[in-house]
């Protein structure tokens, strides 16, 4: 698919401004190649794609880095964040410490309301589906996985100084349609992401964050509390540790995935809404069904970098009410949705 | 009475100004005409939204294929086979019949928010166009295309000021000061296209439950995703949790 012109322009004025890496949105390399054979469909919902040259060692390591040193490590930061639909720079705070081998971390609203949202329990070594697919351990699940560097193109753009630190800048641009691209400054030493951008198919930004500063020895001690009387305490786990194998979901099938998608787990949510979760080591989408009764409003939501496809389904004399949540485009959250049928 | 057909020369000369390349007697002809012909004030006006939207300076919902439309209706504008359009209306709709306004870009707004910041009390032009909530979901399912857009483009055409005013249709102030309801309750609006229309509506149902789901979402995302508890920045959290 390739940019329009005028697209390019959109690009010059508009986000030349503001971004310096304009350089970074080369558009002979936005314009998608046809590569992967994203039409050959398996009916267990993991696609096949065509093998690729491996990926450089610098990017392997670099993601490798990134989805296993940050769970080990004791951190205070700030960072900022922004979204297309709001135009106010929201600050953060995260703090992260590993305790008896159990990871505790806080996410703090630094302005508005307090708030806080917390997560205590994951383990350390509990590798989740999406961790392994970062790190490419893919063998166990058999030829049917993607690795990351047939999903993405990535590049390494050099090195770059954020919060202070040194650190690296990559970026990931999908092979298809079917996913959005990201640019990634991970630490050299934590393989924290300390900024992200992500930018959507018309090379728009869609949000975007970045670390002001970073503390790897926090005191702990004043920070066990949540200090917010509003605060949520988020699942530390959706699914089971170190997945060995490949799982399906039940009584739900996902007739099309995008190619490179893998099946996290299933659980359900709130009041009987089955939840389908799937990961391809960056982006993530969820699949919501649950029985409805009267009208089932369809059409597509979103909020920020965050879209929601509504649809609904008939199975077995019922209606569903069909809602798939990602941070994907839109041809693909309504491809998704128009083909799930029920087991 | 006006005419029905802007006469070709004056628009030539028109597009000529906004290139900068109208001469010093197409410049004198087209001020003398824009004082009387409120057409022409009218295809001015479209012109500068066009133009402001190529370059990025309108709020506009931004889908991938906005630029070729306004393009495209610029094109059917200029070789005049087209029937003229006689009122404001008619002529945003074409120019923007797919078109609805959005938020300012973020990058766009950092500016203005700054300046904004200093005025106690909210002022929000009219861009965001939201129908009412009283629509009932069965309608919205099964709308069709005039219903929707006609009041989307028919608020904007009232906000729209007219003549060389219309890139200034963008501003949209914000206080900072006015507490917290206003904050919370613009970040937390979910933006709902049904299917069939393309205006986006403002439905609190949909957008109460799209929240609820990207709350349940993120569980998933921050854990797949390499990012840890980055993800959570998208949640809204409110006190009926």
């Amino acid at each position: 698919m390739l940019i329009p012109v005028l697209i390019r322009q959109f690009i010059r004025s508009s986000v030349t401004r503001f971004i310096p890496f304009v350089a970074i949105f080369p558009l002979t390399v936005l314009a998608q190649s046809d590569g992967l054979n994203s039409s050959a469909h398996s009916a267990d919902a993991i696609n096949t794609v065509a093998p690729m040259a491996t990926q450089s060692p610098e990017v392997a390591n670099l993601l490798r880095k990134m989805a296993t040193i940050p769970h080990t490590l004791n951190y205070q930061g700030s960072f900022t964040y922004q979204h297309k639909d709001n135009p106010a720079l929201q600050s953060f705070r995260i703090i992260h410490w590993v305790e008896d081998g159990v990871e505790h971390e806080r996410l703090q609203h630094l302005n508005g309301p307090e708030r806080e949202v917390l997560r205590t329990g994951k383990a350390i070594g509990c590798e989740s589906l999406g961790d392994q697919l970062l790190q490419g351990k893919i063998s166990q699940f058999g030829a049917n996985l993607a690795r990351m560097d047939q999903l993405y193109k990535f590049e390494i753009r050099g090195p770059e100084r954020v919060a202070g630190r040194e650190a690296t800048a990559l970026l990931a641009l999908p092979l298809d349609q079917f996913r959005h691209s990201s640019l990634l400054t991970i630490d050299n030493e934590t393989g924290l992401v300390l900024k992200s951008w992500l930018v959507d198919e018309s090379a728009r930004p869609l949000e975007r964050y970045q670390f002001i500063d970073l503390d790897l020895s926090p005191e702990i001690e004043n920070l066990r509390e949540p200090k917010a009387r509003l605060h949520r305490a988020a699942t530390p786990q959706v699914a089971d540790c170190n997945p060995t194998d490949a799982k399906q979901a039940e009584r739900w099938n996902l007739v099309w995935v995008p190619p490179g998608f893998a099946f996290v787990g299933q659980r359900q949510v709130r009041n009987q809404i089955d939840m389908l979760m799937y990961t391809d080591g960056l982006t993530t989408f969820s699949v919501f069904i649950e029985e409805a009764s009267g009208s089932i409003p369809e059409g597509v939501a979103q909020r920020g970098a965050t879209l929601a496809v509504m649809d609904s389904l008939r199975h077995a004399n019922k209606n569903y009410r069909i809602t798939v949540v990602g941070e994907i485009p839109v041809v693909t959250a309504q491809k998704i949705a128009q083909n799930i049928a029920g087991i | 009475m006006t005419e029905q057909t802007q006469p070709p020369v004056l628009a030539e000369s028109l597009s000529a100004l906004m290139d900068n390349q109208a001469s010093e007697l197409e410049l004198q002809r087209l001020l003398k005409a824009l004082d009387s012909d409120s057409e022409l004030k009218s295809t001015w006006s479209r012109y500068q939204i066009a133009s402001a939207g190529l370059k990025g300076d309108i709020p506009v919902l931004a889908s991938s294929d906005f630029a070729s439309r306004v393009s495209a209706a610029i094109e059917a504008e200029e070789t005049y086979s087209a029937p003229a359009i006689s009122d404001v209306a008619e002529q945003t709709s074409v120019a923007g019949s797919n078109v609805v306004a959005m938020p300012l870009r973020w990058w766009q707004q950092a500016g203005r928010v700054a300046v904004a910041a200093s005025v106690a009390g909210a002022v929000i032009l009219g861009v965001q166009q939201y129908q009412t909530p009283g629509a009932n979901p069965a309608d919205m399912a099964a709308g069709t295309m005039a219903a929707a857009p006609a009041p989307a483009v028919e608020t904007k055409a009232a906000n729209l000021p007219s003549g060389i005013n219309a890139p200034a249709l963008s501003a949209r102030t914000v206080a900072v000061q006015s507490g917290y309801e206003s904050r919370p309750q613009e970040s937390r609006r979910v933006m709902f296209v049904p299917r069939q229309q393309v205006a986006p509506v403002y439905n609190e149902d949909v957008s109460s439950y799209v929240n609820q789901l990207i709350q349940e979402h993120t569980d998933n995302a921050s854990l797949n995703s390499g990012q840890g508890m980055l993800p959570y920045t998208r949640v809204i959290l409110v006190e009926e949790d």
